[in-house]
């Protein structure tokens, strides 16, 4: 099984072949368990998650229609797995609330503004991951989602329940946040 | 023409912008560097971001789940805790006067100590003492650890253990001032209607709970059946428990069947001779149980770690299902989402149906007897306890020479110290009982369990001193004569304790001579204190 390519073992799947299950478990559950890691506050919480996303691939992977890749689409499935999780924590309310329009004004440029640079050694990669965990929950989960999971800033919108823009809004400011973070971090 | 703000490029860069408006920037970009330049640091910037991301957290790299040195160490804790628990609560039992109800619960009575009589032998000969000693040995190496890196230790000392869940709640009980409701009757019912707002502990021959118990339910009974809803943990001393209404805590089981046919919230933990949870039936969390059947047909969300005659399983366990003892199957309708791993007499003794899913690895180990001795790292094992019997024996000797070659000494009092011991033995952990119950003992109780361990620890070294002495019979009293007899002895016991059968009987004998001595030799010391 291990040297099957994807689509075979993903074909074998759908037929609810427990060995092309397990597989597809062995390939993706760190991936699926880095997601819900970021995206949710505690290990445990991401260990539940990650279970119940491989839990419910028996059935979930028949919807799967290969239009996206399937790694993907799996992070897709697990990110709103964590989204649910996250509602059923406020008890059914959404997940980030409210999101006021700054516009689109262009930033004075600082220092701490201007994108981050470009060679980035090991360990300075360690604090951007340190940074983004440190990041408030509502510019957390749609950078997450944009740079971890890859989805689109439509997809984002439907699976935390916003606007498109909005979704567009929440990661330019993640970013700024995250740039401000590490500025202070290196001084 | 304007250039364009800081945030329409991060969308450009993000493929997001619409296609007109992309075509714009495009073009604008061919005559402006300045733009350029910021497309190319938010391109720059996204590849970090994303290269940061995929690098995953260190605990991801770890490996998933989570390495099972930690849950074994914690599960092993747990069941350590709740057989001794169990043990010193049926001496304390029997010190009381026990309802009729109860009396099946009393390890004394007429019936009872036939079944006294093969469990204990049956418990000596496979190790029981061995685990006891062993049990010990790492409390002593906790005290030590605490001694040295306390610091350490104390930020990263969390208390959400289950045992301290359940202590906790035992000592909330025992505190006077804590709201509970005591109930005592043949037939105690909360009915469908009532809710009870406090910890409800309930005595009788049938409790029946139809209504709501808003605190925790702990019931001694001979049946106990909760159909409603009890929001926090259920203590269940009942021989049998049947919970078909809904826990939302954790369930401590010392009883002798457990049915589960309802929701529960978190986790099973206990000793039960016959645990099932029925196909309807739904776990929040994991189990952790040790007893004679187990039957696992509905869900379990996480992990199940059982240590049991026979294991069936045909529900559902979320992660990882870790199995020791006699026979384990693994039915059609089985689902394992994560690892298998089994430790069985014979291979034979493994079902596991062609349409049961495991999601991870299985790891079916047999065991064989006398594997330890074949493997290397069982000796490095046993290296590092002496060494570390060493250690402590020197520092005691360093610390208090006189009491500890007085206790040695002590030793060669022969019954005296051995009479002494099983009194000690089975008398300090009703003691520690007693003392807890009121809020002033809480402080002693936990003291006096700290020496007891400590004691049980050091019991092997006054006895393997004493030991050595005998054999070398050493000219002198130096410290140097003290601790070469100390590592003979030892060695000597260590060596004799895996004999199979005896090994058992003689490291009980250790304990309990080790410990009579200690008490002889505490006695002595404070009546000198009293005279002088």
């Amino acid at each position: 099984m291990e040297g099957l390519d994807l689509e075979s073992v993903i074909e074998r799947a759908r037929s609810h072949d427990a060995d092309a299950l397990a597989e597809i478990y062995r390939r993706y559950v760190r991936r699926v368990f880095g997601l819900c890691r970021y995206m949710l506050e505690s290990r445990e919480s991401a260990e539940d998650a990650t279970s119940e996303v491989f839990l419910r691939l028996r059935r979930s992977i028949e919807s799967y229609d290969g239009s996206i890749p399937f790694p993907r689409w799996l992070l897709r499935v697990a990110g709103n797995e964590c989204i649910d999780a996250l509602r059923r924590q406020r008890r059914g309310r959404r997940v980030i609330v409210e999101v006021e329009d700054r516009g689109t004004a262009v930033e004075a440029p600082s220092a701490e503004s201007s994108p981050l640079s470009v060679v980035m050694r090991k360990e300075e990669r360690l604090d951007v991951r340190d940074a983004i965990a440190r990041l408030p929950e509502n510019y957390r989960l749609p950078l997450v989602l944009r740079y971890y999971s890859e989805l689109s800033y439509e997809e984002i919108a439907q699976q935390l329940d916003l606007q498109r823009n909005h979704v567009a809004a929440l990661i330019f400011r993640a970013k700024q946040e995250l740039r401000r973070k590490l500025a202070h971090r290196s001084k | 023409m304007n250039c364009y703000s800081e945030q329409v490029c991060a969308i450009f860069v993000d493929r997001e912008l619409a296609v007109h408006e992309a075509r714009r920037l495009r073009d604008h970009l061919v005559t402006c560097p300045r733009c350029r330049g910021m497309v190319d640091a938010l391109r720059a910037e996204n590849r970090v971001l994303g290269e940061s991301l995929r690098e995953l957290p260190e605990e991801a790299v770890l490996g998933f789940p989570r390495s099972r040195l930690s849950w074994v160490w914690g599960d092993v804790a747990a069941s350590a805790a709740v057989l001794a628990l169990m043990s010193i609560l049926s001496v304390w039992v029997d010190k009381l006067r026990i309802p009729e109800a109860l009396e099946w619960l009393n390890p004394f009575s007429t019936n009872g100590v036939t079944n006294l009589i093969f469990n204990l032998s049956y418990y000596f000969a496979h190790g029981g003492t061995a685990m006891l000693a062993d049990y010990a040995a790492v409390v002593g190496g906790i005290f030590l650890l605490l001694g040295i890196g306390a610091l350490v230790l104390g930020r990263r000392w969390r208390l959400h253990h289950p045992v301290f869940h359940l202590l906790i709640v035992l000592l909330l009980l025992s505190l006077p001032s804590f709201a509970l409701e005591r109930r005592h009757a043949d037939f105690v019912a909360v009915a469908a209607d009532e809710t009870v707002d406090d910890s409800l502990l309930a005595a009788g021959n049938t409790v029946r709970v139809e209504g709501v118990v808003n605190g925790d339910l702990l019931a001694f009974c001979r049946n106990l059946e909760v159909r409603g809803n009890v929001k926090g943990d259920l203590v269940s001393f009942a021989k049998r428990t049947v919970v078909s209404g809904t826990v939302e805590g954790r369930i401590y089981n010392f009883s002798q069947s457990l049915d589960l046919n309802g929701q529960l919230g978190h986790s099973i933990y206990g000793w039960v001779q016959s645990l099932r949870v029925d196909n309807r039936a739904k776990v929040g969390e994991g189990i952790v149980v040790g007893g004679g059947d187990v039957s696992l047909e509905g869900e379990v969300k996480r992990s199940a770690t059982i240590f049991a005659g026979n294991v069936d399983v045909s529900g559902t366990i979320g992660r990882d299902l870790a199995m020791a003892g006699g026979s384990l199957t693994l039915t059609n309708a089985a689902r394992v989402n994560g690892n298998l791993s089994a430790r069985v007499r014979q291979l034979k003794d493994v079902h596991i149906a062609d349409g049961a899913i495991v999601a991870g690895k299985r790891d079916i180990q047999v065991r064989v007897r006398q594997s330890p001795f074949t493997r290397p790292r069982f000796y490095f094992h046993q290296a590092v306890w002496l060494a570390a019997t060493m250690l402590v024996g020197w520092l005691g000797l360093a610390l208090f020479p006189g009491f500890f070659q007085a206790c040695s000494r002590a030793v060669g009092a022969g019954w005296r110290s051995l009479g002494l011991g099983v009194g000690v033995l089975a008398g300090v952990p009703i003691v520690i009982i007693v003392a807890a119950i009121t809020l002033v003992g809480i402080p002693a109780s936990l003291m006096l369990l700290a020496g007891y361990l400590a004691a049980i620890y050091m019991a092997k070294i006054w006895v393997g001193a004493f030991l050595g002495r005998i054999i070398l019979k050493p000219s002198g009293v130096t410290k140097r004569d003290w601790l070469l007899g100390l590592l003979v002895g030892v060695l000597i016991l260590t060596i004799v304790g895996f004999v199979p059968y005896l090994g058992g009987l003689v490291r009980l004998a250790v304990i309990c001579l080790g410990l009579g001595a200690f008490a002889w030799q505490a006695y002595w010391v404070s009546r000198t204190a009293t005279t002088a």
